[in-house]
């Protein structure tokens, strides 16, 4: 059997059914919002991975008789920040445009000399440009990088090694390594071992009161203090010793100490390999070091490590309430008209703003419980707070409220889609009914509460507002958590992640030069919160299948 | 137990230890869930007693008399802790009253010369005073107030240091009024005398002569006579700190506003008659608010309006309006008494004492005394009234009123506000210096939430419904697992991050490309709609190559090639569309310059359109994947059964999934709503944080969340700022509150209903 031909052309001329346009219209909507997505972590990616990525410099020679933005200089030297076309929106005399311009930013870097470091040049000025070989990029402790030509290496013995010279190159990487080794000792000498006597003799001041043994105790200290002192002023002396002299692109010679180096370079010899040596170096330093510059430079393990230990201080807090309140409302409350009141107003609270939370933080816990603690056990150090000011215990708390409407909605909807037939069953063996909680029903919905603790987490770790009322700083003068008894201080101020990127990219004396650094720090972020979401999602779906296959 | 069939061997018998556990489990759990879930309620409670004593009236309490020395006192003065009040004898001897100890004390005075004092001036917030005598002189004193230890065991001590005597006006006859203002090297001294019954006005300006040393003496710059300018018989004149005009009221209640001008001469900017409408216009009293911009008037038949400076409508000088009324008080008032620290003042006469609040017509207390008051004065602290009774008894009363500036209308009231042509609603918690009226109208924050809200949703609310209509109705079902979890990080996504890139990436890029967003957000659905149209018409061999659920892959590509094609002809559009001449003169095609040329409003880089966009990214996931539920939660019978009578799947989706599921979106709709409304760190960061009260697409706003964030961690505990925030708070808890309230209620009534279908 076959159709008829004519019937077939027919059917060639039927249209698609009703409303065929608006089912097109709605799958631009989802197209249109996965984009949003896509397009965002692009921008992210985009803008963050290079910030690690060696870039090559460039000599722009400028045309004659173009005055460059560095005094007394013939080209601009620097990375290439950003090349961008500014269109002219004055209309020409006849009505039409006028020709697009085209604008380079250049990351010179010699702040210290230039007084900027970033430099615009219109293309048009512009009459050559190429990567000159001998460039030197220098990475410095303090007015970001260095860039410029090597002349030599004056050490401390008077001696002078020729930039030209072979071993140049591993001469200098050997000293910036040494001068780094002690920046490191100077850096534990003064911060960790004389910070401790610091707090020690505070204590004893405050404690002793000025009792004899007390007095004794800070003459001890004292000794003991000017010894370390004397070791890192010894070190810091030989940092100030060896040094580099660099040509910058104005002719000008700068000596820079060795001591100040952090790292250095040559941007236009590297390949492929040293270049991804460099970009795991840089991430390696982001990931580790402390910042520098007003948080321009260096890294953000400060905030890092500020934003792990507070989420886990949460976690500690809100896993067990809200567990216990899931349980009571799931398996011991008398269902009916109040617990369902209750439980939508649970449900609800997941959908405060974040902002009530922090301003109930802020009256409660700090000023009320924080001042009630500082009263009843701090008063010696009065009127100086030390609960009663924002501290890392608070912001912990401040969130484990704010997401315990998570992890209680999410543990009770788990403990409801436990088979009644296990739990019955239990029951009917002869278990208590807490020995049914502990034995069936916990182990049952625990990747419901596990999934639900990670989305609080996820969420504790990338809400700023709150936490900007209850103690995050931009810059904490120690960790929160130390080899300093009692190891771990509830009371100090931490940095986050999440803070350090509002903080740098608002409140920042320099926003260009915290331009790289906010999008790092934002790629970090939102890794760590993608990730932390992921692990939710994959925990719930292993523990699932675990589960459904061992139990019933 | 088994008692009576003791024979249970003892291993059927649960183990005691496992009764212990399970009971001190039950109710561990019990006491524990309870107290969690009322810890976490207790949120609201806490939030809300913080704000009630914004609410609270003035709390008043007598806490001394003290019977004074006969004698007739002419001024009743107090320091700044309310603990040592003094008063000015007609002699010239000044006594003090310890309000600890309830003793009286007579210091050395430098005006017990032999000289009557017929009129003093007082100015309480410099501690300054100026002494006119019965023979035509006057003399400024500076009250020195010392104090030592604290709380009850403060111990004040008042000293004077006053000027020599200079004359003004006509020699030997005695002053009536007399008031002064000083700014510092310029004082300008105004006295009412009656010279052979005809009332005049003699005004100096002393002037500091400036050297190379510094502060030279001050010297007599200026003398007037300005009766002839007076409508009536000057009784009591007003001089403000500034030094610059009197303000003089005559006998008939009329009032002149005499302003001295550069060229140092007295003009007349302005007569009025307080209490013009009244019977008797008469005045009975007058005096300076903080800030001396503001005066109190009570007349004769008690009633009490505010005139303040302001500059009237298209006027350059600014004039006295009225600006408030209170409600009359039983007997014309004799005093006025103003706080140093707020726009509070006392008022009151006969047996009758009201504090009154001038920003929002407040009365903070009110009662009647049980003895005559002739003067009263409020410390600067402002914890203490101090009356002076006809008997010559000092009564002093302690005053707790944390919060005068707060209450209903404060909050939510449109009022006026010094210098303002015309009530409002404003925000504007801290300024400059010591005198500013705080303004905590929380209207333009409400305002900005809302406006911030609707261009978010605006934008997310198409986008949300369409995706999800898309993914529950028309997708293949097995790619809904990779869409959804990826529609969800985007909900993961931190709030500071999105605020971040709207401001640093999206704000620049959309200031210069505004026509081609206008493009985008309209040619990309147009265009979309055309292409399915054209492809429904296409024959059949083809449109079979694109199953049907799978058009979002195919149309992907297509929606990034139209968005970049819109995103480039914007610029063309802009030459076409947006010209307009700059403020040199120059034509040019910028939307920037072009909006505020058409519509008077204006265009600022951080604006509403790039908050609701960023804003999109946190609502649209929740909308989105709610919406999805709710759609794929109705019954398959439905859908199958439409399909089956010929319906397409567009009809069947309208037309039975859409209001079988409406409850839902709705409350999807609301969820998404109560996200944008509390969404702080975008809001923040993506506009310019100030409060204006307009719908303009193109200029900022500030929402009460990011009032919040913004003001809270340098607002001191329990100021009236301080509870303001939290009120402000409070606003959002309960909107945002209700709002999921109704959308849960809304969801379970759906869950409801589909058990029955």
């Amino acid at each position: 059997m076959h159709a008829p031909r004519k019937d077939y052309k027919d059917l060639l001329k039927v249209h698609a059914a009703p409303g065929e346009p608006f089912v097109w219209l709605t799958s631009m909507g989802l197209a249109v919002g996965i984009l949003m997505v896509i397009g965002l972590l692009t921008v992210i990616v985009l803008n963050g991975l290079p910030v690690f990525w060696p870039h090559p410099v460039y000599a722009a020679q400028l045309k004659a008789g173009v005055t460059s933005p560095i005094a007394n200089a013939t080209s601009v030297v620097g990375e290439i920040a950003e090349e961008r076309t500014k269109s002219v929106k004055v209309l020409g005399a006849d009505g039409k445009p006028l020709a697009d311009q085209k604008e380079i930013q250049f990351f010179v870097g010699n702040k210290d000399a230039y007084g900027f470091s970033f430099a615009f040049l219109d293309s048009g000025v512009i009459a050559s440009i190429d990567r000159p070989k001998d460039v030197l990029v220098v990475e410095r402790i303090e007015y970001g990088d260095a860039i410029g030509t090597p002349i030599a290496l004056k050490t401390a013995t008077g001696e002078t090694i020729d930039a030209g010279t072979p071993q140049f190159p591993t001469d200098l990487q050997k000293r910036i390594n040494e001068g780094n080794t002690r920046r490191a000792k100077i850096e534990r000498i003064e911060k960790t071992e004389i910070g401790r006597i610091n707090s020690r003799m505070t204590e004893l001041r405050v404690k002793g009161k000025g009792s004899a043994e007390s007095q004794r105790q800070i003459a001890d200290l004292d000794t003991k203090y000017n010894v370390l002192a004397a070791e890192a002023k010894a070190l810091r002396q030989k940092q100030m010793q060896d040094e580099l002299v660099l040509r910058l692109p104005n002719g000008t010679e700068r000596d820079i100490l060795i001591g100040n180096i952090v790292f250095a370079y040559y941007p236009n010899q590297l390949g492929l390999v040293a270049k991804t040596g460099i970009f795991l170096h840089n991430i390696w330093g982001f990931l580790t070091l402390d910042p520098r510059e007003a948080n321009t430079e260096g890294g953000v393990f400060p905030a890092i490590f500020g934003t792990f230990v507070m989420t886990l201080l949460m976690s500690v807090a809100v896993m067990p309430f809200g567990v216990i309140a899931a349980i009571y409302l799931r398996e011991y409350a008398k269902q009916g008209f109040f617990v369902r009141a209750v439980r939508i107003a649970v449900n609800n609270l997941a959908g405060v703003p974040s902002i009530v939370f922090g301003v109930f933080g802020l009256g409660f816990f700090v000023y009320f419980l924080g001042g009630s603690i500082d009263q009843l056990f701090f008063g010696d150090y009065l009127p100086t707070p030390t609960f009663g000011t924002g501290g890392i215990l608070w912001c912990a708390l401040t969130l484990a409220l704010m997401t315990v409407p998570v992890v209680i909605v999410a543990t009770e909807e788990s403990l409801a889609s436990v088979p009644r037939g296990a739990k019955e069953g239990s029951l009917a063996c002869g278990a208590s009914k807490w020995q049914t909680i502990q034995r069936i029903i916990l182990p049952a919905s625990l990747p419901g509460i596990l999934t639900g603790l990670i989305l609080a987490m996820a969420r504790g770790a990338g809400e700023v507002a709150p936490l900007m009322l209850v103690g995050v700083v931009k810059l904490a003068p120690s960790l929160p958590l130390d080899t300093e008894a009692p190891f771990i201080h509830l009371e100090r101020k931490f940095m986050h992640l999440g803070f350090h990127i509002y903080d740098l990219g608002f409140q920042s004396p320099d926003s260009e030069a915290a331009k790289p650094m906010v999008f790092a720090t934002t790629l970090l972020l939102i890794v760590l919160v993608v990730l932390l979401n992921l692990t939710a999602i994959l925990i719930r779906e292993r523990l699932r299948k675990k589960f459904s296959t061992g139990a019933f | 137990m088994a008692t009576s069939q003791a024979k249970v061997p003892k291993r059927f018998l649960t183990q005691p230890f496992t009764l212990f556990i399970d009971r001190f489990m039950s109710g561990f759990i019990r006491i524990g869930g309870a107290l969690v879930i009322t810890a976490v309620l207790g949120i609201f409670v806490f939030i809300f007693l913080q704000i009630v004593p914004l609410f609270q009236a003035a709390k008043v309490k007598e806490i001394k008399s003290v019977p004074l020395p006969s004698g007739s006192y002419t001024v009743l003065g107090i320091d700044e802790w309310g603990g040592l009040p003094f008063l000015v004898e007609a002699t010239g001897r000044i006594i003090t009253a310890d309000l600890q100890t309830g003793e009286t004390a007579e210091i050395a005075s430098p005006f017990t010369v032999g000289k009557q004092i017929s009129a003093v001036g007082y100015n309480e917030r410099e501690q300054t005073m100026i002494v006119g005598t019965s023979d035509g002189q006057f003399s400024l004193a500076a009250l020195k107030y010392g104090a030592s230890g604290d709380g009850d065991k403060r111990k004040i001590t008042l000293a004077l240091e006053a000027d020599p005597f200079q004359p003004i006006g006509v020699p030997g006859v005695p002053i009536q009024s007399i008031a002064f203002g000083d700014t510092g090297d310029r004082k300008l001294v105004a006295a009412v005398q009656s010279v052979n019954g005809q009332k005049q006005l003699h005004v100096v300006t002393l002037a500091r002569k400036r050297s190379l040393m510094g502060g030279g003496k001050l010297q007599v710059d200026k003398t007037y006579e300005l009766g002839s300018m007076l409508s009536g018989q000057p009784v009591q004149v007003l001089v403000p700190t500034t030094a610059d005009s009197v303000v003089v009221l005559n006998n008939d209640g009329s009032v002149n506003y005499l302003f001295l001008a550069a060229n140092k001469e007295f003009e007349v900017r302005q007569k009025f008659t307080p209490f013009e409408d009244a019977e008797d216009p008469a005045v009975s009293v007058m005096n300076f608010l903080l800030g001396d911009v503001s005066i109190v008037f009570g007349s004769v038949e008690g009633a009490n309006r505010i005139f303040s400076l302001y500059i009237p409508e298209g006027g350059d000088k600014r004039l006295f309006g009225m600006r408030h009324e209170f409600p009359k008080l039983p007997s014309a008032p004799g005093f006025i008494a103003s706080s140093l620290r707020n726009k509070a003042f006392l008022i009151g006469g006969g047996e009758t004492a009201s504090l009154r609040f001038m920003t929002t017509d407040a009365t903070r207390w009110e009662s009647s005394l049980p003895f005559a008051a002739q003067k009263a004065v409020i410390n600067g602290k402002y914890n203490r009234m101090v009356f002076l009774d006809a008997k010559n008894t000092l009564h002093a009363y302690s005053l707790d009123d944390p919060h005068p500036e707060a209450g209903w209308n404060s909050f939510f009231g449109k009022l006026y506000y010094e210098g303002a042509n015309e009530k409002k609603w404003e925000w504007q918690s801290t300024g400059g210096s010591d005198d500013f009226e705080p303004k905590l109208s929380l209207v333009p924050l409400i305002f900005g939430t809302l406006k911030g809200t609707l261009y978010a949703m605006i934008f997310a609310m198409p986008i949300a419904i369409l995706a999800a209509l898309y993914t529950s109705q028309f997708m293949e079902p097995n790619f809904r697992q990779v869409v959804k979890p990826t529609m969800e990080i985007m909900a993961s996504l931190p709030s500071v991050v999105l605020g971040f890139l709207a401001a640093i990436y999206i704000a620049p890029l959309i200031e210069t490309r505004v026509p081609s967003l206008l493009l985008v957000s309209f040619g990309v659905p147009l265009a979309s709609m055309l292409l399915g149209w054209i492809w429904s018409r296409l024959p059949i061999t083809i449109r079979k190559h694109i199953k049907p659920g799978y058009e979002v892959f195919a149309f992907f590509p297509v929606v990034v090639l139209l968005i970049l094609f819109f995103w480039q002809l914007g610029p063309l559009f802009e030459r076409l569309a947006f010209v307009t001449t700059d403020a040199s003169g120059k034509t040019v095609a910028d939307f920037r310059a072009w909006w505020p040329h058409v519509t008077g409003a204006s265009f600022e880089q951080r604006n509403s359109l790039v908050v609701g966009f960023m804003m999109g990214f946190a609502v649209i996931p929740i909308i989105f994947t709610i919406t999805d539920d709710a759609l794929s939660n109705v019954p398959q019978s439905l859908r199958t059964a439409s399909l089956a009578c010929g319906a397409s799947r567009w009809q069947t989706a309208m037309r039975v999934i859409l209001p079988t599921a409406s409850a839902g979106i709705f409350s999807a709709v609301m969820i998404g709503l109560g996200r944008a409304v509390g969404e702080t760190m975008i809001v923040v960061m993506a506009t310019g944080n100030t409060p204006v009260m307009e719908w303009n697409i193109f200029s900022g706003m500030r929402t009460l969340s990011a009032n919040v964030a913004v003001e809270l961690p340098e607002a001191p505990q329990f100021s009236t700022l301080y509870r303001a925030l939290f009120l402000g708070a409070m606003c959002l808890f309960i909107l945002t509150f209700a709002v999921n309230t109704v959308a849960e209620i809304m969801r379970q009534h759906l869950r409801e209903k589909f058990k029955t279908v």
